[in-house]
């Protein structure tokens, strides 16, 4: 939708990935900044105040984790980092130090633009503003604690709702394991992995039509979660 | 490392010689001299057999020394009466060398043979990865080359239609091509042993689930059908690589059978060791005994391989994926037709899980009996 005019910083090395990205950013209507190196980045990014950044991993001069730290140490803008797929562990690195979602080369650009929307229109509604949960059949009231499938009543515990609201919270994007521990049942718990497999399935048997294939809470493997909801 | 061996060599060559002597002294009232100098002979030889050329000549020297002072008149001394024994002398050292030189040009040709099987499994994965690269690299090299080609050259001509099929036909090789060279590399680390894997608690239905969602695609011409118990137990594994391993037998049995058949994913709990045991089924598959033997070698390719094959790693690196994880990967023919991929995850004790609060009515014993997938199916009965 051109006019939306927001403005993307590109922070990656290599010539011609910048330059299809400007192209399919360009079409979408967003106003490309590019920069070729990390440092490069982190300036552009305090000059140009975008309203996201789109970091790749691998860079010639700073780690892209500490481009995302270096910008998170003054802005919540939403961050997409671009990785390869070697590089599982930077990826998580990257998650937990405040990028907001990924997106894994060789990738396709409806993907990329898919991720760019979901995280723009979560910078731009306000985190706790989000009253009526909506996914395939299922509305969740996160303020008053009620829940529905098909119009019937569903019963979800507390530490339910909690982890529906953290995923909410971040709809669209992916939210690691440790972020999910930490924010649900506290950062004594951040490597208790099996909390979250446990809950999951029981979300996933109340709220999915099919469980075995989740439409809406999928499973990241390896990272974490990602709530998908209706639009 | 070649000093130790050696220098063991030698200490065996004194230990035959002392062990002859002995003997010799046993033997003395009641044998020929003659004979004890078999005995010698017999020490000589055995160190030959088993050691280096320099350890058996030691040992004859050792021999020849004591069997003259101690067995050859004049006793005591090292002179000789007789000069027959000289000839004694000069057969044991004559035995030490022939026997040792034979040994040796023994050992020497079973090393060759050893090191000219390693070149040729060497130069046969060698010649694999080339014919792979050049067949199924190429093609879609080949593809993308003229659909990128007409792209830039006359894409202003092209009706639309056809120029996104052009384009999405590049898009879909290249994420083929990424696949394929993703594996080449997989399994390289996998081989040098660079792969290090990250256990964590995993639930195997979200494996499943994501393996379905990342080849939703592939797996779309055929019917894929999941059991999947409800109780089933968590596994400590490496969730990404188990996931690859169980994408790769599904994409293997896309690739091998025709469209609309059924593609059956099973997990469950072995009956006695209770080991986690998955299985991808497919009914249509004709693999011949040969391709059973070699299923899940390297670079493999069924005997009637169609196009789109790939590289032929995908089951060589689901069994490196399920040994790392101290599991078993094998296949089996199903009676009637078609074939049964499986691997094994071995299981360890479920671990500690907080009960929570809005579960308190449920007396504790009784929950925590239950396996954690029962708990919601409980509770929605209990409110019923």
């Amino acid at each position: 939708m051109p006019g939306n005019r927001a403005t993307v910083l590109v922070v990656e090395d290599e010539p011609e990935i910048r330059r299809f990205l400007r192209a399919a950013l360009g079409v979408e209507g967003y106003r490309v900044v590019e920069s070729a190196t990390g440092r490069r980045g982190s300036i552009d990014a305090g000059t140009h105040k975008p309203d996201l950044a789109i970091v790749d991993l691998a860079l010639p001069d700073l780690d892209g984790v500490d481009v995302i730290r270096r910008i998170r140490e003054w802005s919540p803008m939403p961050i997409i980092v671009l990785s390869a797929r070697t590089q599982e562990r930077a990826k998580i690195e990257a998650l937990d130090a405040g990028a907001d979602d990924y997106v894994m080369k060789p990738f396709g650009v409806g993907e990329l633009l898919a991720r760019v929307r979901a995280a723009l229109r979560h910078a731009v509604r306000p985190a706790s503003g989000v009253p009526l949960l909506r996914f395939g059949g299922a509305i969740i009231d996160l303020e008053h604690r009620r829940a529905t499938r098909a119009g019937e009543d569903v019963h979800l515990t507390p530490i339910e709702f909690r982890l529906l609201a953290t995923l909410a919270k971040h709809a669209g994007m992916v939210v690691t394991h440790r972020e999910l521990l930490t924010q649900v049942w506290g950062p004594t718990h951040a490597a208790d992995t099996h909390y979250l497999r446990i809950y999951m399935k029981q979300l996933r048997d109340k709220l999915e039509r099919d469980p075995v294939r989740p439409a809406h809470l999928v499973t990241e493997t390896g990272i974490g979660y990602r709530l998908v909801a209706d639009q | 490392m070649r000093g130790r061996p050696q220098l063991v060599g030698y200490a065996w060559s004194i230990g035959a010689a002392a062990v002859a002597t002995l003997s010799g002294v046993a033997m003395q009232p009641r044998f020929d001299v003659v004979n004890i100098a078999m005995v010698y002979l017999l020490a000589v030889v055995i160190v030959a057999l088993r050691y280096t050329r320099g350890a058996a000549i030691a040992a004859a020297i050792l021999s020849v020394a004591t069997f003259d002072y101690l067995f050859v008149p004049p006793r005591g001394t090292f002179s000789v009466e007789d000069l027959q024994y000289l000839l004694t002398f000069a057969i044991m050292l004559a035995v030490a060398l022939i026997v040792s030189r034979l040994v040796e040009s023994v050992r020497r040709q079973a090393a060759t043979q050893a090191s000219l099987a390693i070149e040729a499994e060497t130069e046969r994965i060698r010649s694999a990865l080339l014919a792979s690269i050049s067949h199924d690299l190429r093609t879609p090299l080949a593809v993308m080359a003229g659909a990128s080609s007409s792209l830039a050259e006359s894409g202003d001509r092209l009706d639309p239609a056809e120029r996104q099929a052009l384009a999405a036909s590049i898009f879909r090789q290249v994420r083929d091509l990424s696949d394929q060279v993703a594996k080449v590399l997989q399994m390289t680390r996998l081989e040098t042993g660079a792969m290090r894997i990250e256990r964590d608690w995993t639930s195997l239905g979200e494996i499943v689930e994501s393996v379905l969602a990342r080849l939703r695609e592939r797996l779309a011409s055929h019917r894929v059908i999941v059991e999947l118990p409800d109780d089933l137990p968590l596994v400590r594994i490496d969730a990404t690589l188990v996931e690859q391993a169980l994408g790769n037998l599904l994409e293997n049995c896309a690739k091998h059978t025709p469209p609309d058949t059924v593609v059956r994913i099973r997990v469950q709990r072995r009956a006695g060791d209770g080991d986690v045991v998955v299985t991808v089924e497919d009914y249509a598959g004709g693999l011949s005994d040969a391709d059973f033997a070699r299923l899940f070698a390297k670079f493999h390719h069924g005997t009637a391989e169609g196009a789109g094959g790939g590289v032929g790693l995908g089951l060589a690196i689901c069994r490196a994926i399920v040994r790392l994880h101290d599991g078993q990967a094998w296949a089996e023919r199903i009676p009637g037709g078609g074939t049964a991929f499986r691997f094994t995850l071995p299981l360890e004790p479920a671990p500690a899980m907080p009960r929570e609060m809005d579960e308190m009515n449920v007396p504790p014993r009784l929950l925590r009996a239950l396996p954690p997938g029962r708990r919601s199916q409980s509770l929605r009965a209990r409110r019923r």
